[in-house]
């Protein structure tokens, strides 16, 4: 679209090289994802032979259907999907505020409160579980969908704070002043101003917050322990015994666990579009 | 003010359901693997019609991060009420008062192997039931060795022997015999350690105060494990493979003899059918026993558990003869329950002949570390970056620090 | 400027929050690693013993290794990509999406996958190079000590570079379109576009995903956890992987808390650092 109102050409890279680029690109991304698929259409005799099978002969949906009608995972799928729903607008929420806050005022501790909230990712994992755990049970919120959303809030919440302040930062502080000047309050500066100029910046750090809790393991596992809240990660996890995994299962489980955020993210380019054409509209 | 409502409307729900089963019953919650819970459901159902006031509550949980999730729940005071261990980490919650004696309900002591009741001893009291045991043998391919002139039923019984075997095992780009060097630490203790304990050697001595792992008798056990990789006997991706990825190697028949626990027999017979699967007792030094690590599960009931009364009296119950041969996944504890029906596979004959030879892993507080150590030490041979005298010397060092 | 209170008044919620999480197990973190087992006060015992450990030091410059390793290809790659995907051409929409799917597969899986495409006897990768005769025998990536950390952090960089892709073509997508006009009127190249507009354009974003990247990277066991646990031979153990085999597999939580410590330290300074000499400086903090 801007690319029509503007009448010099824009420089780009040589067909060819975008060409090779992407090839590249698509190959390094998505073979790993290929043989995940490949392997779930595999007997448990054809996983593991010497040399590897590149494609069965006769490829089974059994391990689909286990997936899908024998086990946990319907279940476990719609648990995800609350908890990282959950997880993600709670964060993007409260990171628009805290972002803002830090992008536009400048006030006394600000780069030391900014380090402060990356804090809660910098400590060790095995560290914060015990502890964490005891909170939760303080808050009544063990085995709820709840604690697991509050808790996640360690894992996107900084981050998202980070990557919105950096995105506001990059709108030119102008467009608010002049609506100050015409009476506007801050509150409204963000929700009219900031925020629709923002909109690639607030997609990726949605996509990346649930597509951080939708693979969450180890909280997961230690703070729900009954199949109501369980998520998916653990549903993979119950694929293996002792001394066995069903390895044909738990890459079925995989490609159902991924595909939904492919999708996601699909949906999410129109978003990316839209951040384009509002930036054509500003110059 | 939402998730309020739900709350309440849920604990509203969960008293009623746990009034209509029997008014203020106790509830136990049972933490079990999940490759136990048709077997334990189908026990909580016999429980509950025999204990009218106590109701239990299965919770399954997975072998990926179960350490880290009992550890969790046991160290925050917010236990379920039993759960389902190994024999090897009982030590550890005893010794930090994670968990509480069973003293009482463990009774019949002498039907038990005593290696089990010996795991999960400490201070005089016993605060583990053992319900489940295992020990390794030798998977072999029959096919194999009969493609390659050799016996298989005439194994060979001494190290000498086997390692021949194996030597003549391994052609057409097959290998003889598979050793680990990968994974979790105790695949390699348990493949490993017991050819130590036929010399007389060890990593540590029983009693946890001296360190036995740079003995002669240990380097000469660890030098005849490590050779299996040095000679080529054992594949190259010996330092990457643990207990499943060699039994996925024997079912691939690039390998013809491996350590393992009867557990492997079913996935290997539904794998590849075409291997005529043999079992033969692990090989022993010239003139001296064989020897086999014991593993197994146990049950404990922590010291935060809500109802502990009612939880004793559920693992008494699992500790009966009967329930033991119904639960366990391998062996039962109990020699008694050793008769029942589902022993009987001739199959499992050697794994039941090596019984008598397990022996528990030395109880020690700082044993993970230790073992770790000597792990290293192993891993450090097969990379090539020691010779056996330095790798077992240098984790002798570490070790001293730990004891 | 504004007044300081409203500032606060933003941020609070976002603190509020955080802050009940953490404020506890921070604590409890600290007072554990001066205490034994038992809870009796053990002074700086804890801390002796993590430090005399043969592991502690190789575990610090694997880490070291592993984070800079990391950081370095995943912006350089994340970057180059987002460049590429910010291009019009047909079939962007899907190729776009594909350079999501390394980050989007769950970590345990992305780890597994990996893991049995390496392995040397099993491995497609090796089949690969064996079967055209481009390497005449199985090469054992996750067994050699000198390509086992090289691997780790190739994977590493697998799956997160589509993440910086994402972050860094969501910065492009917010540059003004005047000032592609601008210099489209200086008549400058595409690389010089590159150089001139966009890097600097996004620059902000790029310093706040390194830094999240540097957090991550410490932070991040899973892949190596899943297929290595730091072996062979600790050549892959990284400190958090050391702070979860003590506390979890060992039961030294005493000494896993005092490590954590001495971790939490010195990646606070790393932290701080990075933000004093490049995150605030007065450019950016209009």
């Amino acid at each position: 679209m801007s690319g029509k109102t503007s009448k010099l050409t824009r420089p780009g890279l040589p067909g060819w090289l975008i060409l090779v680029g992407s090839a590249l690109l698509v190959l390094v991304c998505l073979f790993p994802f290929w043989w995940m698929v490949v392997s779930s259409v595999k007997t448990l005799r054809e996983l593991y032979t010497v040399p590897p099978i590149w494609w069965p002969d006769t490829p089974t949906f059994q391990n689909y259907s286990n997936v899908l009608f024998q086990s946990n995972i319907p279940r476990y799928f719609l648990n995800s999907v609350i908890v990282s729903a959950g997880s993600t607008g709670l964060a993007l929420i409260l990171a628009i505020f805290a972002s803002y806050g830090f992008a536009r005022f400048k006030f006394k501790g600000k780069p030391l409160l900014q380090s402060m909230v990356l804090v809660a990712q910098l400590l060790p994992t095995a560290a914060i579980i015990v502890p964490l755990f005891i909170t939760l049970r303080f808050l009544g919120l063990v085995n709820t969908y709840w604690g697991l959303i509050l808790v996640y809030m360690i894992i996107t919440l900084p981050l998202s704070v980070w990557m919105l302040t950096s995105y506001f930062k990059n709108i030119p502080v102008e467009l608010e002043e002049a609506a100050i000047i015409d009476g506007a309050s801050r509150l409204e500066c963000l929700f009219r101003i900031t925020l629709p100029l923002s909109l690639p910046g607030i997609a990726s750090v949605m996509v990346y917050a649930f597509v951080t809790t939708w693979n969450e393991f180890i909280f997961a596992l230690c703070f729900a322990t009954d199949s109501s809240v369980k998520t998916l990660p653990i549903g993979l996890a119950e694929f293996s015994t002792e001394f066995n995994t069903d390895w044909g299962a738990v890459m079925a489980a995989s490609v159902v666990m991924t595909l939904p955020i492919a999708i996601l993210f699909l949906s999410m380019q129109r978003l990316f579009v839209g951040g384009l054409t509002a930036g054509a509209t500003k110059g | 003010m939402k998730t309020m409502t739900i709350k309440l409307a849920m604990a509203a729900t969960a008293s009623f359901l746990a009034m209509s089963a029997s008014a203020w019953a106790g509830q136990v919650v049972w933490w079990t693997p999940n490759f136990n819970e048709a077997r334990a459901r189908q026990l909580v159902e016999t429980f509950q019609a025999a204990n009218p006031g106590v109701t239990v509550k299965l919770e399954t949980t997975t072998t990926d991060g179960l350490p880290q999730r009992i550890l969790t729940a046991l160290q925050s005071g917010a236990a379920p009420d039993v759960i389902d261990v190994q024999h090897a980490w009982v030590n550890g919650y005893a010794q930090n008062k994670l968990v509480v004696p069973l003293d009482e309900a463990v009774t019949e002591r002498e039907d038990y192997i005593p290696a089990a009741l010996q795991y999960n001893t400490w201070n005089g009291k016993l605060w583990g039931a053992p319900y489940r045991i295992e020990t390794h043998a030798i998977i072999i391919n029959r096919g194999d060795f009969k493609a390659v002139g050799l016996d298989p039923d005439k194994p060979p019984q001494t190290w000498e022997a086997f390692a021949d075997a194996a030597k003549k095992l391994t052609v057409n780009g097959k290998s003889g015999f598979a050793i680990t060097g990968g994974g979790e630490v105790g695949n390699t203790i348990f493949r490993s350690l017991p050819f130590m304990w036929m010399l007389g050697g060890g990593i540590i001595s029983d009693d946890g105060k001296k360190v036995l792992v740079d003995s002669p008798e240990s380097e000469k056990a660890v030098t005849f494990y490590t050779d299996f990789f040095k000679n080529h006997l054992s594949p190259s991706s010996t330092l990457e493979n643990d207990g499943t990825a060699n039994r996925r190697l024997f079912i691939a028949e690039k390998v013809s003899m491996y350590q393992s626990g009867q557990f492997d027999i079913q996935s290997i017979r539904k794998e590849n059918p075409k291997i005529d699967i043999g079992v033969i007792p692990v090989p022993h030094p010239e003139g001296a026993k064989t020897a086999v690590i014991l593993g197994g599960w146990s049950l404990v009931v922590p010291s935060s558990a809500k109802n502990p009364d009612e939880a004793k009296k559920l693992v008494a119950f699992l500790s009966k003869s009967e329930n033991q041969a119904i639960l366990t996944d391998t062996f039962p504890a109990r020699i008694s329950a050793m008769n029942a029906e589902r022993f009987n596979d001739p199959i499992l004959k050697v794994f039941k002949d090596m019984l008598p030879f397990g022996r528990p892993v030395p109880a020690h507080p700082n044993w993970v570390q230790i073992s770790q150590a000597y792990f290293d030490g192993i891993q450090r041979i097969l990379l090539g970056d020691e010779s056996v005298k330095d790798a077992m010397d240098g984790a002798a060092s570490e070790i001293e620090g730990l004891l | 400027m504004q007044k300081q209170s409203t500032g606060y008044l933003f941020i609070l919620p976002a603190l509020m929050v955080l802050g009940m999480l953490i404020a506890y197990p921070v604590a409890y973190t600290g007072l554990l690693s001066v205490t034994d087992n038992a809870g009796n006060f053990v002074g700086l015992e804890n801390f002796r013993r993590v430090l005399a450990a043969r592991a502690t030091p190789i575990a610090f410059w694997n880490t070291l290794w592993w984070v800079l390793g990391s950081i370095i290809f995943q912006v350089l790659f994340g970057v180059m990509a987002a460049i590429l995907l910010n291009q019009n051409f047909r079939g962007r929409a899907i190729v776009r999406s594909v350079t999501l799917v390394p980050w989007v597969v769950p970590g345990i899986v992305a780890a597994t996958t990996w893991a049995w495409m390496l392995h040397t006897e099993f491995g497609i990768i090796n089949y690969m190079l064996t079967a055209p005769g481009l390497i005449d025998k199985p090469i054992g990536w996750l067994t050699n000590g000198n390509t086992v950390m090289p691997v780790m952090i190739a994977i590493n960089i697998w799956k997160m570079f589509p993440f910086v892709a994402i972050m860094v073509l969501a910065g492009l997508q917010s540059i003004p379109n005047d000032l592609y006009e601008a210099a489209r009127i200086d008549g400058a190249s595409f690389w010089e576009e590159v150089w001139y507009v966009m890097l600097p354009q996004v620059r902000s974003v790029i310093v706040a995903i390194t830094l999240l990247l540097v957090i991550w990277a410490l932070n991040h066991i899973t892949i190596i956890y899943a297929i290595t646990r730091g072996g062979p031979a600790n050549k892959t153990l990284i400190t958090p992987i050391q702070i979860f085999r003590t506390a979890f597999d060992g039961m030294q939580f005493g000494q896993a808390a005092a490590l954590s410590v001495m971790f939490f330290g010195v990646a606070i300074v790393i932290v701080f650092i990075y933000i004093r000499t490049l995150a605030s400086n007065p450019e950016e903090a209009r």
